[in-house]
């Protein structure tokens, strides 16, 4: 048994439900989670992608948002993202994150996210008490 | 490779998460959560209050980083010198795999 935990973008909940369904595991717990990664201190990328945020900004508030968006690219703000944990059997694993990393990628090469698998002792159903692999 | 996980005040998690930062462990997930501990909440005028609210902290590290890690998180979510009940805890467990989406590649 493996506890699969996955970081992924706010906009690809849909997607990565879809992904896992299709992989074959529709039982999972998400929540609202905020977070950061690894310094960006790649120059061009951030140029690249302040460019991207700054044409999404109305026109009355670019000076506002360009500030903002400074800020933002910095790396000291939270970043909103949506944790899936998901509960596999041993030879399900590489499927599902095969699957959730195939969702989630996209072209900004930063922000993606992460999948960590941990392995589990023991699991519970709580409706007939059953334990074990038979329990996930 | 290892997830920590520090439950710590709210008021502290800013400073936790600037000093891991200056340190060089910039990544972090962060969950407002709430619960109580073994001293069973807060008893204040005879009202109970057990969930109380907490940051949740999660950083995947390298196994050689957990003693760095656990000394800042125990250095600077400490309330006074000796600390007080609700300064939280600390769990560590294993991470057998990891795996940055954007690229797949399977390392931090």
């Amino acid at each position: 048994m493996k506890e699969i935990i996955a970081i992924v973008r706010m906009n690809k909940t849909g997607a990565t439900k879809k992904a896992l369904v299709e992989a074959g595991v529709a039982g999972f717990t998400a929540f609202k989670v905020e977070g950061r990664g690894k310094i960006v201190s790649n120059p061009t990328l951030i140029l690249e992608r302040k460019k991207e945020l700054l044409l999404m900004a109305g026109e009355d508030q670019t000076g506002e948002a360009e500030k903002l968006i400074t800020d933002f690219l910095v790396g000291t703000s939270l970043f909103p993202r949506r944790l899936f944990t998901i509960l596999a059997h041993d030879e399900d694993v590489a499927k599902i994150v095969e699957a959730i990393i195939q969702a989630n990628k996209t072209c900004n090469n930063v922000g993606d996210g992460k999948i960590f698998v941990l392995p589990v002792m023991d699991a519970i159903r709580v409706r007939t008490g059953e334990t074990g692999e038979s329990a996930v | 490779m290892l997830l920590v996980r520090a439950i710590i005040r709210p008021e502290k998690k800013d400073e936790v998460l600037a000093e891991l930062s200056r340190a060089g462990f910039h990544a972090a997930t962060v969950v407002d959560v709430v619960g109580r501990g073994k001293q069973k909440g807060i008893k204040i005028s005879g009202i109970i209050y057990d969930e109380i609210p907490k940051a949740l902290l999660m950083m995947a590290i390298r196994d050689e980083d957990k003693e760095e890690m656990v000394r800042l998180i125990l250095k600077y979510a400490k309330t006074s010198e000796q600390g007080a009940y609700g300064d939280g805890k600390i769990f560590i467990s294993s991470i057998e795999e990891a795996y940055t989406i954007s690229s797949g590649i399977p390392s931090l």
